[in-house]
C-alpha cells in the first residue's frame, strides 16, 4: 500500500506529484532544501486546488483535507518512514547519485526509490545505493495533471516486486504506465528526437523555412504543434541538454547527435518562450 | 537557339495557365467596384471550372484511390490507372472514376504517384509527357527523387512539379510542393489554383529527396523500429507513449503500417542513398517488413 509518499525537490515536476498524489489520498512529505521553493510550491498547489474548488470539482472539506495530507519538509531523513520516495531535482547525474546513495540510508528498508529523470540512466543513479534493485525510473511527463502516462523505467537491477509496486502505485494516482528498459532516452526522447533532429537538419540545408516546416508538420501531418514551436515551448537549452546526455551516453551514436544550431541559440541566449526569444520571437505577445 | 526553345516552353506554359483559366492580370487598373465583381465572376467561373477539366491519376494505391476521390468530390472529371503490380488488389475506385490506361489527350493536370519503383515511375512520366499537351502541368511525387532529376527523363521539363505524397498524408489539407530548376512560375500558377480547387493550401519548399514532413516522419518510424530491435518497450508501448506523451496523432509503428512499410523503406533508402550519412542508416528489421508487410514479431 502507497500511505506515505515522499517527493524531493519542489520544483514544478515534484509539485505537480504531490498535488496529485493528495487528491488520490495518499500523505506527502515534500522535502527541498529552499523553504521559499517550498513554500512557494504549497502556494502553487493551493491556488490549483481552489480553481477547482470554484469550477466544483472540491468541496471544501475536499479542498481543507488534500491541503493537510501535503506537508513540507526541509530535512531528509523526515521522509524516512515512507513506503516510496520520488526524487525530481536537477537533470545532473552527479547530484543524482549522491542523493540516492543518501535515501537509501535514511529510508526504510522496503521503501521503493524513483527517479524522475528523463535522460539519465536509471542504472547509473542506482550505482551508489546498497540496494539498487529498490531503485527505479518514473518518468512523469510536464503538465503532470494532463498527461496521462509514466514511463516506468527498469534499471538493470531493478526487481520485480519494485517494478510491479511503482506500477500498482503509479495507477493509484490515475496514470497509465508503460515498461521501458534503462536505455538512452528511453521511449519518448529518443523516439521524439528525429521529430526535432530532421527538422533542424531541413533548416540547416535551408529546404525550408522555420514557419513552413511547423505549418507543414501541423497541417499535412496532423500534428499538435510543429517541431520549432516544441523546442520554443520545452526550453532550447533543456533540449539541448538531454540532446547531448542522450549523444554520450549512446558513445557518439550520429542519430542521437545534436544539432549544432541548438547550441548557437543557447549561447546567444535564445532559449525559447521562456526569454522570449527562440525560433520565434514573443515579445510582440508580452 | 537555347534561349528561343526556353521562351517556347514558357509561352507553352503560358497556354497552360489559360487551359486551366488563370486570370490574366493585365488590366491592373481598375476601380475597386469592377475588381469586386470581376472576383465574383472569377469565383464562379473556379465553381463551374471543375466540371470541364480532366485530371489523369496513375501510380500507387491507395494514394491514386485518394487523389481520385479527392478530385471527384471537387467536381473534376476523373481518369486514373494503377501501376501493374496493383492491379491485382480490389480496386477501391470510387464509382465516378474513369480507370483507363489510355491517358485522355484532353487532359488538363496529370498526378503520377510512384514512390517505390523508379523504372515504372520513368516509364510513366515519359507517357504521360508524350501523350499530353506540353500545356497540360504534371505532378509527380517527389519524396524519393527529386523533381529536377524526374524532370530530366522527359521532354516539356517545365510541365514538372514534385509533390510530397505519401499514404495517410493525401487527404490532409496541405500539400508540399517542390518546383524544379525548369519550372516557369506560370505554371506554379496553374498548380497554386489547382489545388485551391480541391482545398488545400500549398507550402513551396526545396526540391530534396524526402521534402520535409516525409523526411521527419519516415525518420521519426526508423527511430521506433530500432527501439524494437533493441527492445526498449513493447511495440504498441512505444506508440502509446507517442501518442499520451508526444501528442503525436498516431503512433509512429501504426502509422508506418498505415503508410506501407515499403513506402518508408522506400523514402528512407533515398534519403541514405542521397545523404550517405550514418545518422540515415536503416533498420535492419524495417527491411524486412518492407518485403513481408507485417511488423517484426519477438
Amino acid at each position: 500500500m502507497l500511505k506515505h509518499l515522499g517527493i524531493v525537490g519542489a520544483g514544478t515536476m515534484g509539485r505537480g506529484i504531490a498535488q496529485l498524489a493528495a487528491l488520490s489520498k495518499i500523505n506527502v512529505q515534500i522535502y527541498d532544501v529552499n523553504e521559499t521553493i517550498l513554500r512557494r510550491s504549497l502556494e502553487h498547489i493551493k491556488a490549483d486546488l481552489r480553481k477547482m474548488l470554484n469550477m466544483g470539482k472540491l468541496t471544501s472539506e475536499e479542498f481543507t483535507a488534500i491541503m493537510e495530507r501535503i506537508r513540507t519538509r526541509t530535512s531528509l531523513p523526515d521522509l524516512g518512514h515512507c513506503d516510496c520516495i520520488i526524487e525530481s531535482v536537477i537533470e545532473d547525474i552527479r547530484v543524482k547519485k549522491d542523493l540516492f546513495k543518501h535515501l537509501d540510508t535514511i529510508a526504510n528498508s522496503t521503501a521503493v526509490l524513483a527517479s524522475t529523470t528523463s535522460s539519465l540512466p536509471v542504472t547509473s543513479i542506482a550505482s551508489l545505493t546498497r540496494n539498487p534493485e529498490r531503485v527505479i525510473g518514473l518518468h512523469f511527463f510536464h503538465p503532470v495533471n494532463t498527461v496521462a502516462l509514466v514511463e516506468v523505467v527498469k534499471g538493470y537491477k531493478t526487481n520485480t516486486e519494485t517494478l510491479n509496486r511503482a506500477i500498482e502505485w503509479v495507477k493509484l494516482l490515475g496514470k497509465d504506465t508503460v515498461i521501458v528498459k534503462d536505455l538512452p532516452g528511453f521511449i519518448v526522447s529518443r523516439v521524439s528526437l528525429p521529430f526535432f533532429s530532421e527538422a533542424l537538419r531541413l533548416l540547416g540545408e535551408n529546404a525550408a523555412y522555420t514557419e513552413q516546416i511547423d505549418n507543414i508538420v501541423r497541417k499535412a501531418g496532423g500534428f499538435s504543434t510543429g517541431p520549432f514551436e516544441m523546442l520554443d515551448q520545452i526550453g532550447i537549452d533543456t533540449a539541448l541538454t538531454e540532446i547531448e546526455s542522450l549523444y554520450e551516453q549512446s558513445y557518439g551514436e550520429p542519430r542521437l547527435r545534436p544539432h549544432p544550431f541548438l547550441k548557437q541559440m543557447v549561447e546567444s541566449g535564445l532559449l525559447g518562450k521562456k526569454s522570449a526569444k527562440g525560433f520565434y520571437n514573443y515579445e510582440e505577445v508580452k | 537557339m537555347k534561349k528561343n526553345k526556353k521562351k517556347s516552353k514558357i509561352s507553352n506554359a503560358k497556354t497552360a495557365a489559360k487551359a486551366i483559366k488563370v486570370p490574366s492580370n493585365k488590366k491592373k487598373k481598375e476601380t475597386e467596384e469592377h475588381a469586386i465583381q470581376k472576383k465574383e465572376a472569377k469565383h464562379s467561373q473556379e465553381k463551374r471550372k471543375p466540371e470541364k477539366t480532366l485530371v489523369y491519376v496513375l501510380g500507387e494505391t491507395p494514394m491514386v484511390e485518394q487523389y481520385a476521390e479527392i478530385c471527384i468530390a471537387r467536381g473534376y472529371d476523373v481518369y486514373a490507372s494503377l501501376n501493374e503490380s496493383y492491379l491485382k488488389e480490389q480496386s477501391t475506385f470510387s464509382p465516378s472514376v474513369t480507370i483507363t490506361s489510355t491517358i485522355p489527350k484532353n487532359t488538363s493536370i496529370a498526378i503520377e504517384l510512384t514512390n517505390t519503383n523508379i523504372p515504372v515511375k520513368k516509364k510513366n512520366l515519359e507517357k504521360l509527357a508524350k501523350a499530353l499537351p506540353e500545356t497540360a502541368p504534371i505532378l509527380s511525387s517527389s519524396v524519393i527523387i527529386t523533381a529536377t532529376e524526374q524532370s530530366a527523363w522527359i521532354a516539356g521539363k517545365h510541365r514538372l512539379v514534385g509533390i510530397a505524397a505519401l499514404p495517410t498524408l493525401i487527404d490532409k489539407p496541405l500539400v508540399e510542393i517542390a518546383p524544379t530548376i525548369y519550372m516557369p512560375k506560370e505554371t506554379l500558377d496553374v498548380v497554386s489554383r489547382f489545388f485551391r480547387t480541391i482545398n488545400k493550401e500549398i507550402e513551396i519548399v526545396q526540391d530534396r529527396i524526402g521534402m520535409v514532413l516525409p523526411r521527419i516522419l519516415c525518420q521519426v518510424i526508423n527511430e521506433a523500429a530500432f527501439a524494437i530491435i533493441e527492445n526498449i518497450a513493447a511495440p504498441e508501448d512505444i506508440d502509446k507513449a507517442m501518442t499520451l506523451c508526444m501528442q503525436f496523432p498516431r503512433g509512429p509503428i501504426k502509422w508506418a503500417e498505415q503508410i506501407g512499410f515499403d513506402q518508408v523503406y522506400a523514402v528512407l533508402t533515398a534519403l541514405y542513398t542521397d545523404l550517405q550519412e550514418e545518422r540515415y542508416r536503416i533498420a535492419p528489421i524495417l527491411k524486412q517488413m518492407a518485403s513481408t508487410g507485417i511488423w517484426w514479431k519477438q
